[in-house]
Parts: C-alpha cells; structure tokens; sequence
C-alpha cells in the first residue's frame, strides 16, 4: 500500500501513480502530500479517490454529524440538570466509523443489507450505518417514540433496518454472534457480510478469539474492525495485551490484517473497501486494526467544558495507568474532522467555503434532532412488561 | 469505631488478610482495590502489595475466576473482584468447578477462594446486560459453593473476613446500589458467620424477609409499618447458600405470617425458596412474595421504577395480610 498515496493534483499534473512512486521512493520521503494531513501508513489509495465528489462529500458529513452530536450531548450532559441521557463518547474515532460504513450495503432490503455489530460506545457506529438522529437521541433520553421504544438506551441501541443489528454493553459476545450471521450468509449463498467493531479491550476476551478463529476456519464473510483507542476503561492496553499491533493477533489466526490511521477515514475506507470486496468473493475474513483515541473519558463528560472539545486532566481514581493530558492533547492535533475536510479541499472536492456551509447545515440539523427528541412522550410504566415473547402474558410480580 | 463506606470496610478486611498471607492475592479488571474514607488512611492494595500479587488485567472474567480457583488448588487464598457487567461470566467455572470440585475429588480439592461478583439492577436508565441483579439467583443455586450477599458495611467486613479464612470457594455478591451506604464499623478484623441469617427488627405480627439491595426498601417499608401501629419482624437472609433456615422458621412460627421480598426475578428467586422452606416447616401460616416481574429490566425510569418492589410496594402488600 505505502506509495499509493496520490493527489487529485498530482493527477490533474498528469504524473501517472507509476511515475510518482518513483519520484516518492527516490525523494525516500513518506507521502504526505497536502501540508498538515496526516498519514500513520503513508498512504491513501485508490479506493477513496475513485469516489464521486457527492460520495465523498457524504462521509465528511458523515463525520460532522457525528462529531456535533457528540459535542451537543457534552453539553447537555455538562449544563442541563433535566438532561437524562448518559454516554460513551466516540468523538475522536468518527472516522473509523464512517469509512467502514461507507464501504458497506446500508440500504435495501434486509437480505441484502450488510450488517454492523457495535459496542457500549454506539452512536458514531449507529449514525454512520444509517440510524435515524432523532430516534436515536429520543431512545437516549428513554423516550417511547425513541428508536427502541425506551426500552434499550445508549448501550442497546438497535435498528435492524439499516443493518444496524446493535449496540452491545457485554464485551466480548458479540463478536462471536456476529460470525453466526456470516455463518448464516455463506450458508444462504448471500453476498451480505458482517461487520464487527471492537475496542482494544475485546484483545482479552476468550471472544476475541473464538471469533477469530471460526471465522477463518470456516472462512466467513466477516470484518473485524478493532478501534484501538489505547484504553480500556482506566487501563492502557497494554495491561490486557502484548502486542504493539493487535492485528499480529489476527495474522496468527491466518486472517489477512491491516493496521490504518483511524483519524483518516479515506485510509480506513480503502481497507474496509478491500475487505468487503474480498468477503462479497468468498475470501473470508478481514481484520482491521484502526489506531485512533477517545477525546472524552470512558463514560460521561467528567473533565470536559461546555463548548470545549474533549476532557482533560480527569483521573478518577489515581490510576497510575490512565491516560496523561499531554496524550489527549497531541492526539487532538490529528482530528479525524480536520483531516478529511483538508483533504476533500486538496482534492478538490469542496471549497473551504462550502466545507464551512456544510459544518453548519449539520448543525442545525443535530439541534433539530435533539429538540424533536426531548419533545417526545415518556414511556408508560406499565409497558415494561412488553416484548418479553412474542405472545403471552408477564405478571407485575411486584404488586402484591 | 468509625463510619465506613461498604468498599472501604471490605478492603480494610483484605488489606488485614493480605498484611497477615504474604502468599494471597487479588485480581481485578476494572475497579482497582482503591478506597478513602474522610480521616482515614487511603487503601490502595495495589501499591501496597505490589504487582505481583495484585493484579489488573484484561477483559476476561472467565479467566479471572479460573486463576483464584487455581491459586486455591495450588494452596494460595486468593480473591477476584468481578464488575457488574462480568456477573454471569464466570458462571460456568464457578458452577462446574468450583462448586464441585471437592465432591468430585472426594474431599481432596482444597479452595480457600473468594469470588466477589459486582452487581446491579436497583438503577433505572441502565438496562439490559447492565442490569442483572439475578444472579444472586443462580449463584445461589450451586452447590458446594457458598453464596453470601451482605447489604451493610458492618456485614461486609465481617462476612469478607469470615470468606478469605473459609477453606470453602464463597461467592460474595455485591449490590452496587449500596455503594454509598455507610456505618459505624469497628477498625479490628471480626467475622460475621456465614451461615447465619440477621433479625433487623423483631415483631409479632409479620415476617417480612428480604436481602441485599432490597433491604434499604423492605426497612422503610417496616419502618412505616411499624409507625401504623404494626408489630413487625424483619429478616436479611445475608446468606443464600446455605440458607440460615432456623431462623426464618422461628420467626414465621412466632408470627404466622410470611412476606418475601426479591429484587431478582419472581420465577426461583430466593423469596420463592424462603416460602417453600418455612411452608414445609410451619402449619397454617400465611404466605406471600413479591418480586421483579419476569421481564428483562428496561432502560426507561418510568417503566423501571414501576417495576422494582419498592417501599410501598412491599408495605401495600405487608398491609393485605395483617
Ligand atoms: C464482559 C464485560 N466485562 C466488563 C465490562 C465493563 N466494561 C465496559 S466498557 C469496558 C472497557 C472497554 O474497552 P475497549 O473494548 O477497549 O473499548 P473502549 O471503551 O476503549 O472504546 C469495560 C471493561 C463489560 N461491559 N463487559
């Protein structure tokens, strides 16, 4: 992948990719072609520059949307007492979602969709697949018109429509639950595939590896996208794994393994399109390393401002392992929303007027998501005794 | 004497324990054996006994419930601090090793091990796998492992002693919504037995039987009763393997009636076990219970605070006996 870095500019001067390889291996440089883009691999392929500008355009709203939802739940979180909603931030990692999302089936009908297994920390993973805003922020706030009726809330969040099969507070489980799915689809003959995403913890679990395993032994159409954003919880990584790259792991199980820059969704779109390609074909699975961080802490705004990005300086229990300030600071200076609107704008793609438009249109659509949300009915008490089977009635065993 | 939180009286007995067994040790995954209490030296057992013998490690409850059963076999107490969301976890390991590895072995197996196992289900909003207060239930169906649920810092500390020093694999649940409970609980090491249910209140008109995070409600609950003129007796089982049977029939022989109160799920909670034990034992008594519906806990307050067994829930139900 290393020299597959290229500008639209580079192209409209007409240097052919052969050409600038040479040119980059000869200057021994890594390819960083517009000034401040980061590049952990060097690299942006093809993949992503063979997009339409409205596709492209798509995920760096993608993107906003997720990041000012974000910023608006701090927020409230941090000044509105009435506020009930509670979080696992993802701001900071809004990149892995979008472009593994972009690079999926998110529409049709539900045999065909693919399908997208998330964590505690949903929301980037839930708005990238296509969940509705307002349903989502409603079900946050347990509302009954929220998208799963009040009964679920952050960690649990659903919405089988879009593919969106869920949220999972467990660590671990999932995981092997979503190679089921692609057991089910190899088996059907379908060319859907199941996408899973993992935080750096997941390393640890028996899960982790049950997944890993059965998926290329039985070579399923399944994508393992791991964010490792450094932390468990309170803990760095390294406290749960040995390995500098997770994806070594992977390897080990002879699933092919790529580690990307998570801050530049262009980089993960180029995996993620590689690997659903692969799965589509009857390759097997895929495994995705995408090295990012979190801006906020594990849960909740604590050591965060209202109106400022991110919390700084918070250890909650003087844990020697958690992560310094200094770390939250530099990782901030390759923000996933910087990277990819300067790309788009080195490419071409958008004006830095236009980029500055768009920001404000999702704005106010996040706004109008989060005022129709707290407008919604509360759930009736009585309905908890809903849903436990299809039929049939559950007693209120708590009146006598 | 001082007033203590229910961490900090449970890690002054491990810290005690530790201080005394250079060979036990602790794991844990996410909530480090930390603990302050105002005017009181801070806890920390990490950077006391070191990170060798305490240990803070990954996601994966299963291995960390093997490894103090292994430690137990290989003759090192040790103890695990499970969270909340890891409850069910180790269930499988605790069930069909520990809790029958000394029957199997005839006697031989050897488990001076403590499995203290996080749990909620008392806090509306959180839902679904982070709500899972029935395993209290199915921990306390296993045998060969005893299963206790404290629900005071006094108890805890005391009942944590009792578990590190019992040569028996102990699970020792922890009702996070009690975590800012605080009492007056003696500095010295003590034990409190773990065989014995405790009489909060004596009475002669009702028994009403309750445990861990239910016990603040089932209090109130008799606390009003008791205001309107009601003679009542209340029980905190503290101890749900071995059930203290002796003392539930006692008092249900004294006062003839039996109201049992679970925060777990109706279908074989521990009330259910509390009834069928005294039903067998005393004639003509008058029994109810009441419990979680058997439906999953919602995320929503409205729909969740509906359901739990509250105050009034259980003084309405105290009150159609009587
Ligand atoms: C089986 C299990 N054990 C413990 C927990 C508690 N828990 C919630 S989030 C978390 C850390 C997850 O870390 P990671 O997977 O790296 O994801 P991140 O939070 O960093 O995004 C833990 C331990 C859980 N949810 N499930």
């Amino acid at each position: 992948m290393e020299a597959e870095a290229i500008s639209r500019k580079d192209l409209r001067d007409g240097i052919s990719r052969r050409g600038f390889m040479q040119i980059a291996g000869m200057a021994g440089v890594a390819v960083g072609v517009a000034g401040g883009i980061a590049r952990a691999e060097g690299a942006i392929g093809y993949h992503a520059m063979d997009l339409s500008d409205e596709d492209l355009t798509q995920m760096l709203r993608t993107i906003l949307r997720i990041r000012w939802h974000e910023r608006t739940m701090a927020d409230r979180m941090l000044s509105d007492p009435n506020y009930r909603a509670y979080n696992h931030f993802y701001a900071g990692q809004e990149a892995v979602a979008t472009g593994v999302c972009a690079a999926l089936r998110n529409e049709g009908p539900f045999d065909q969709i693919d399908l997208v297994y998330s964590t505690h920390r949903p929301t980037g993973h839930a708005l990238a697949k296509g969940v509705d805003m307002g349903r989502m922020q409603a079900e946050f706030d347990f509302r009954a018109t929220g998208i799963n009726g009040g009964y679920a809330a952050e960690m649990h969040i659903s919405d089988p429509s879009v593919g969106f099969i869920g949220a999972d507070g467990m660590i671990g489980p999932g995981h092997v639950i979503a190679t089921g799915s692609a057991f089910a689809f190899r088996a059907r003959g379908s060319d859907q595939v199941s996408v899973v995403f993992g935080g750096d913890g997941t390393y640890a679990t028996p899960h982790f590896h049950s997944a890993l395993n059965n998926a290329r032994l039985l070579d399923l159409p399944f994508i393992y996208v791991l964010e490792n954003n450094l932390y468990h919880q309170y803990a760095h990584y390294s406290y749960s794994c040995p390995h500098t790259d997770i994806a070594d792991a992977a390897r080990a199980y002879g699933i092919p393994a790529r580690v990307v820059d998570g801050q530049d969704v262009f980089q993960v779109y180029n995996a993620a399109k590689e690997a659903v390609d692969r799965a589509r074909a009857g390759g097997g699975p895929t495994f995705i390393e995408a090295k990012t961080y979190r801006y906020y802490n594990h849960w909740g705004a604590p050591g965060a401002d209202v109106g400022q990005l991110g919390a700084f300086g918070y250890d909650p229990l003087a844990i020697t392992s958690f992560r310094p300030e200094r770390e939250v600071r530099a990782w901030m200076q390759r923000d996933p929303v910087d990277i990819a609107r300067d790309t788009l704008i080195d490419w071409g793609v958008l004006t830095a007027e236009g980029a500055e438009m768009l920001e404000a249109e999702v704005r106010s659509e996040v706004d109008t998501a989060f005022a129709w949300a707290a407008e919604q009915p509360l759930c009736t008490p009585e309905d908890g005794l809903r849903h436990v089977f299809v039929e049939g009635e559950v007693i209120p065993r708590q009146i006598a | 004497m001082t007033e203590k939180t229910w961490m900090y009286s449970v890690l002054e007995a491990v810290q005690w324990e530790m201080r005394n067994d250079p060979a036990m040790t602790w794991i844990y995954e996410l909530t480090p054996p930390v603990a302050t209490n105002a005017g009181m030296p801070v806890i920390n057992l990490e950077t006391e006994f070191g990170r060798r013998r305490v240990v803070n490690t990954g996601i994966d409850e299963n291995w960390m419930a093997s490894a103090v059963l292994g430690a137990g076999l290989a003759g090192s107490r040790a103890a695990t601090y499970i969270p909340y969301q890891g409850a069910g976890m180790p269930y499988q390991v605790i069930q069909n090793h520990a809790g029958k590895l000394r029957h199997m072995t005839g006697g031989k197996a050897s488990m001076p091990v403590v499995f203290v196992i996080e749990m909620t289900g008392q806090t509306p909003g959180f839902a679904g796998q982070h709500s899972d207060y029935e395993v209290d239930t199915i921990y306390a169906h296993i045998p060969g492992v005893r299963t206790v649920v404290p629900s005071t810092p006094y108890d805890a500390k005391g009942m944590m002693h009792a578990a590190l020093r019992s040569p028996d694999p102990v699970v020792f649940l922890y009702p996070a919504g009690l975590r800012m409970l605080s009492e007056e609980v003696p500095d010295e090491p003590y034990e409190v037995p773990l065989t014995r249910a405790a009489v909060r209140q004596e009475g002669s008109d009702l028994t009403i039987v309750g445990s861990g995070a239910g016990m603040p409600d089932v209090l109130e609950a008799a606390a009003t009763l008791t205001s309107e003129g009601m003679s009542v007796e209340v029980i905190d089982l503290r101890v749900l393997k071995e059930m203290d049977t002796e003392t539930l029939v006692t008092s249900v022989a004294k006062t003839r009636r039996l109201l049992a109160v679970d925060q777990s799920y109706y279908t074989l909670g521990p009330a259910a076990e509390v009834v069928a034990r005294c039903a067998e034992a005393v004639e003509g008594a008058r029994f109810r219970r009441i419990a979680f519906p058997d439906a999953p806990p919602p995320a929503s307050p409205e729909m969740f605070t509906w359901m739990r067994p509250d105050a009034t829930r259980i003084a309405d139900a105290a009150r159609k006996m009587v």
